[in-house]
């Protein structure tokens, strides 16, 4: 009983990072038809900034939540703003070229992410401050849970249900789904369609430097390949949910997370990691629009 | 007027004779580790054009082709460490190993279209990695992989140098640069291309698309597993790390950055990939900065990559 | 009495939409049949039941008395039947030449691996079928354009060569989806010709139009569908009259929209 709800917490916790991250693919899929390959990177780079930030401010005796507050502002402004040069210098020209293009592009641009993050950083391992967040533990019903955990949990739940709100409530969450569903129809109905193109880069981006920043907080490391080791988890999170669908992505994050923690508590890591793509890959075959997902024209 | 008699056709594939000609002579100047160097391009040039089969004429989106050149690399490497069987006739081995498994995954993946095919093909790439790590019945080696490969022999002699290396590397890149040019001009290419450029028009030519397709992940997979013997026996090891899906990434990045279905498009892509780097040596920490702003520049400014295939040419 | 190509009861569904219905007719060998209807009546959905491209609800599909329905494009390809499309469907980075030479897809013999070492039985064949295809490009009057990139041509050009890509196979049987349209008068009066050149050469003419001009002078037979279902048959000057097809014609403004 213990290790269950133990793993259930676990669970819950990467699962609200994954969807965080999840939250940047699908929102970009949805509206350009592109897997943003440098999405990973971006928050991992976001993990980094703030990781700046706490170390350079942590010595100065100011109180670790506020710390960390200013440590995650400045990461979701800085990573949000590299969103926007992203999507201006290496997808906006390829709008209408080959969507092999912009793959490639999207690639590129991964690449030179991690590599500058490398470049920057070093390629070593960096350990993220102790003692910012208070030492709290709680025991449920056998199983241990950190504030840190708790934390994040709600802060995902959080901001899911905000941008929920936003896409589903508000003119400019309408006009996204309008650009989604179809781009030319949007126009002539005088959405302008790169500003909503732009949104879209600057709200998945924040989110994932938030996810990429609890991933430093919750596992106290990062280094610069991480972009792609959890990139790609939280890219499946959105497959399983139904890429391009946003309540799916969530829903896939929180599954992904699940299934991870459970499978950590039978199975070595790098066997549980095979099953992770076995199953993204049985639901490619079978369901490839996801749990969630509706049918995506493909040749568009 | 077909496309193979034309005069310009003739003229290029006279100057591509005579380069790859020339090439022999390479060992003759460049010292033994420029010479592993054109072997390494030789390697990785037979890798990139086997992708190009699927991915350039094919149209579908293979990123996990590490994986056909990995099984042909293993299988190299296990028969002959661990079995004896000399290189050259663990050759059919691994290119029917990998052909079978190009096969066998096409299966369910050419029903994946365009992003899908590329989600599950990296899906399959890391679940290889993954099993080669793991071990499976204590034949791949783990992460540390396979050691103690032999140099091949060719009647008797063993090819221990370099240069006897690279040679052999040299003509087996001839006789795939050959097969590609023949992919040009028959009926089984040319149906990639129909199928490619408009799937529907061309099943109700004939085209049977689940054949077709089928074939060229075999064919695709078969000599990229051949490259893989060759990347075996030039290294003497494998591990899984050679076959990560940055590397399908690459082979990707090149066939895409050089031009698809473009011969000296994808040899000029495999050269920038992989000889460029090693001119500039010393800055080897900025090498994937550099690709990185090099494949976001080449395709804003020539999405059709750097040596586009020629449009109505053949 | 069984023709070249019967259809029995044929009905497909999308959704909840009734797009065909009961549908029987039949072509005779050697015949100019035309399925003609208003805008939106499931004429080109019928060509796609019969083509493999959509798989029928109810009924069947009859090749000279044997059971093709539900059979994949490529099947029925080689059976003999060929089609060209409503919205011409050119292979866009392709010749003239290499459109039509990729009519001739089932008529090579050449294993993979024969093209692949370039054996000389195959580089004979590629010869042959290289001239099969200018035989076709110069009946048809393309042989100046052989070379040009298809889709840069004008319409009229384009339906031409998409025509000349089923006729190099010699089918048995061209279905036409609307072959006049987007031409102008001369060559709508050219394509009577034409169709009438094929017919003469053994090959049957399904066809699906709007240009009465066409459809009244050179067709044997007409199918007059509305709404999915048949509403009358017979020849040109039976079908004309036919109170049935004045009304779903003329009724046209008010109801064919909803269908369409």
């Amino acid at each position: 009983m213990g290790t269950f709800v133990q793993q259930v917490f676990n669970g819950l916790t990467v699962g609200g990072i994954y969807a965080l991250i999840a939250l940047g693919y699908t929102m970009v899929y949805g509206v350009m038809r592109l897997i943003n390959f440098a999405h990973g990177d971006l928050c991992i780079l976001g993990a980094f900034v703030g990781l700046t930030l706490l170390t350079g401010t942590a010595a100065s005796g100011q109180p670790g939540a506020l710390v960390l507050l200013l440590a995650f502002a400045v990461a979701i402004v800085v990573i949000a703003a590299a969103g926007v040069v992203l999507e201006l210098v290496a997808y906006r020209p390829l709008r209408k070229a080959d969507r092999l293009s912009a793959v490639v592009s999207a690639l590129g641009a991964s690449l030179l992410i991690e590599n500058s993050i490398m470049l920057i950083w070093g390629p070593n391992v960096h350990v993220f401050p102790a003692g910012l967040l208070p030492d709290v533990i709680w025991h449920v019903a056998g199983a241990t849970i950190t504030f840190v955990q708790v934390m994040i949990i709600f802060a995902s739940v959080a901001l899911m249900a905000a941008l929920y709100y936003f896409v589903h409530h508000t003119l400019f969450g309408t006009a996204i789904r309008a650009v989604a569903i179809d781009q030319d129809a949007a126009r002539l109905m005088g959405i302008n369609v790169n500003r909503i193109i732009m949104t879209v880069f600057i709200v998945g981006p924040a989110l994932g430097a938030i996810g990429g920043l609890f991933i430093g907080v919750y596992y106290r490391q990062a280094y610069f390949t991480m972009g792609w080791t959890y990139g790609l988890y939280a890219f499946i999170a959105a497959i399983l949910g139904g890429i391009g669908n946003i309540p799916g992505a969530m829903i896939g994050g929180v599954l992904l997370g699940l299934f991870n923690a459970f499978a950590a508590g039978y199975l070595s890591s790098s066997w549980q990691d095979a099953i992770t793509f076995g199953l993204l890959i049985a639901i490619l075959l079978v369901r490839p629009t996801g749990l969630l997902g509706e049918p995506v024209a493909e040749n568009a | 007027m077909d496309a193979a008699k034309k005069p310009v056709t003739r003229r290029n594939e006279a100057i591509g004779i005579a380069l790859w000609a020339a090439g022999f002579a390479i060992p003759a100047f460049a010292s033994s580790s420029w010479v592993a160097i054109a072997a390494m391009f030789a390697i990785f040039a037979i890798t990139a054009l086997s992708e190009d089969v699927i991915l350039g004429r094919g149209g579908m989106f293979d990123m996990g082709h590490a994986v056909y050149f990995g099984i042909g690399a293993y299988t190299t490497a296990i028969l002959n460490t661990e079995l004896g069987v000399p290189i050259f006739l663990t050759v059919p081995a691994a290119v029917l190993l990998a052909a079978g498994t190009g096969t066998l995954l096409a299966a369910p993946l050419i029903r994946l279209r365009g992003d899908y095919l590329l989600v599950a093909t990296i899906g399959f790439n890391a679940i290889f990695v993954l099993a080669m790590q793991n071990n499976p019945g204590g034949i791949t080696g783990g992460s540390d992989g396979i050691t103690g490969i032999e140099a091949p022999s060719l009647f008797g002699i063993p090819l221990f140098s370099q240069s006897a290396m690279f040679w052999l590397d040299w003509v087996v890149l001839g006789l795939v640069l050959f097969l590609m040019r023949n992919l040009d001009r028959c009926e089984f290419g040319r149906a990639l291309r129909y199928l490619k450029q408009d799937e529907l028009a061309a099943t109700t030519l004939g085209v049977d698309a689940r054949a077709v397709k089928t074939l060229a992940f075999a064919v695709g997979a078969g000599l990229a597993g051949l490259a893989g013997t060759l990347f075996a026996v030039q290294l003497s090891t494998v591990s899984p790390s050679s076959f990560v899906f940055t590397e399908s990434v690459t082979l990707f990045a090149i066939v895409i950055v050089g031009g698809p279905g473009s011969i000296p498009g994808v040899l000029l892509g495999t050269a920038l990939m992989f000889v460029v780097p090693e001119i500039f040596r010393d800055f080897a920490q900025y090498r994937y900065f550099v690709f990185g702003i090099a494949m976001i520049a080449v395709m804003v400014l020539r999405p059709q990559g750097l040596w586009p295939r020629r449009r109505n040419g053949l | 009495m069984s023709g070249l190509l019967e259809l029995r009861g044929l009905g497909i569904s999308f959704g909840g939409l009734r797009a065909v219905d009961d549908l029987n007719m039949s072509v005779e060998e050697g015949q100019i049949v035309a399925l003609i209807g208003p805008n939106g009546a499931g004429k080109t959905t019928v060509f796609n039941m019969i083509t493999g491209v959509y798989k029928p609800t109810d009924g069947q599909v009859l090749w000279q008395g044997r059971d093709i329905t539900g059979a994949s494009p490529h099947r029925v390809a080689a059976l003999g039947i060929r089609r060209t499309f409503q919205k011409i469907r050119l292979f866009p980075q392709m010749s003239v030449f290499e459109n039509v030479r990729a009519g001739c897809h089932l008529q090579a013999r050449q294993h993979w691996w024969q093209g692949l070492v370039g054996t000389r039985a195959q580089r004979r064949e590629e010869a042959a079928l290289a001239e099969r295809t200018h035989a076709v490009l110069r009946r048809l009057g393309l042989h100046k354009v052989a070379d040009e990139r298809a889709v840069s041509l004008s319409y009229g050009v384009q339906r031409r060569v998409e025509l000349a890509r089923t006729l190099v196979a010699e089918p048995k049987l061209v279905i036409l989806d609307e072959p006049a349209a987007g031409q102008n008068e001369a060559e709508s009066a050219e394509l009577n010709d034409t169709i009438f050149a094929i017919r003469d050469s053994g090959v049957t003419v399904l066809l699906v139009e709007h240009d009465m001009n066409v459809v009244m002078n050179v067709t044997d037979h007409i199918v007059v569908i509305n709404f999915g279902r048949k509403i009358a048959e017979g020849s040109a000057e039976a079908v004309r009259t036919d109170p049935a097809v004045v009304e779903a014609y003329l009724g046209r403004d008010d109801e064919a929209e909803d269908a369409a």
